[in-house]
């Protein structure tokens, strides 16, 4: 009986640690930012998951360009998240909020790519999830005095295919591309 | 009450003793020689122990399997796209704008526009549900996009006013 529930445990174990691994993917919780919607005049939640992505994949048209661009670069990702809140005065989010957030971009695998400050544009952090060499996703955080957003994209983030997608469907010019050469 | 029933067994019993005398008794000293097993029985316990783990890894495995099956597209509804070229050649005009903006009226209109270049294998419910999938998709990617442009935009408004002090200090 021992044994049996030894074997049982470790399985289990061995189970529950392949399932963590598998959720241990560059995912964020934003639910806990759920009470800031209230406070918000303008809030964007986008939760778009590898079914919908799929989904949306099918009505892309190939044969236009831009959406053929799009459309590749969705292909490999689990799920975009976008939570966005505007609010009309300032102090509406606390810095709990933005910890809760934080905390789990200290987590093993993100890495700080950009953190920029700026009284005009607040601040702006950039983070990468890195398995191995690969890019597993990415995280924007901003925090304004009326604002915080958080995207989260999850799967491998292709930088040069989302550079590609600038000026297209209202997208602006990022530079990625140049600054990532300059950087190198 | 005497205690003489403990010591030599007379007296008035205890009930309590007397079960306790009855539950240990099966095990009090029996004058028989001790029987030895010719052959030791083998215990099948370990192997059920392990092909029951096996079975419920397996079964495990299977259901997140069957889980991630389920999410994952179906070809066949992928390759059935037939739609007039002349009625894609109109879209990227329709979509661009009515991405970019924000408005429901203008999410309405784009959805019945583009309900046309739809594969016709995907339910209506589907379809919408792509739509709209789409549409937060695209949401996304430019607030994504929007956001990262704010680095790139920081680095570029710093420049030209080292240069304006750098000027200044060699003129």
């Amino acid at each position: 009986m021992k044994a049996l529930f030894r074997i049982n445990l470790i399985l289990s174990l061995l189970i529950a640690l392949a399932v963590v691994v598998q959720a241990q993917d560059s995912r964020l919780q934003l639910s806990s930012l759920d009470h800031l919607a209230a406070k918000a005049n303008q809030t964007v939640d986008v939760s778009v998951d590898e079914r919908l992505m799929k989904m949306a994949a099918k009505v892309f048209n190939e044969k236009d360009v831009d959406e053929r661009e799009v459309k590749k670069l969705v292909e490999g990702l689990k799920g975009i998240y976008v939570k966005s809140f505007e609010f009309d005065t300032e102090g509406q989010y606390s810095a709990a909020d933005l910890e809760t957030i934080r905390m789990q971009l200290r987590g093993p695998g993100w890495t700080r790519l950009v953190n920029v400050t700026s009284k005009k544009e607040g601040n702006l952090e950039v983070y990468l999830l890195f398995n191995g060499d690969v890019v597993g996703g990415l995280a924007v955080l901003h925090s304004d005095l009326k604002e915080f957003t958080v995207v989260n994209i999850v799967g491998p983030v292709d930088l040069d295919k989302l550079a590609s997608l600038e000026g297209q469907f209202g997208v602006p010019e990022l530079g990625i591309e140049k600054t990532k050469k300059n950087e190198q | 009450m005497k205690d003489d029933y403990l010591w030599d067994k007379t007296g008035q019993p205890d009930p309590e003793i007397q079960k306790l005398e009855e539950i240990l008794g099966t095990l009090r000293y029996q004058p028989w020689p001790l029987e030895l097993p010719v052959s030791r029985r083998r215990s099948y316990f370990p192997l059920l122990a392990i092909a029951a783990s096996l079975l419920l890894a397996l079964f495990a495995a299977g259901v997140w399997l069957q889980v991630r099956n389920q999410t994952a597209p179906q070809p066949r509804e992928a390759k059935a796209i037939s739609t007039p070229s002349s009625v894609e050649e109109k879209k990227p005009e329709q979509i661009i704008p009515k991405i970019v903006a924000p408005s429901p009226e203008v999410i309405a209109v784009n959805h019945k526009h583009r309900h046309r270049s739809v594969p016709t294998a995907l339910s209506t419910r589907e379809r919408e549900e792509a739509l709209l999938a789409k549409q937060q998709l695209m949401m996304a990617l430019r607030l994504t996009t929007e956001k990262l442009s704010l680095v790139h935009r920081k680095p570029q408004n710093t420049t030209p006013a080292n240069q304006i002090k750098n000027q200044h200090r060699v003129g």
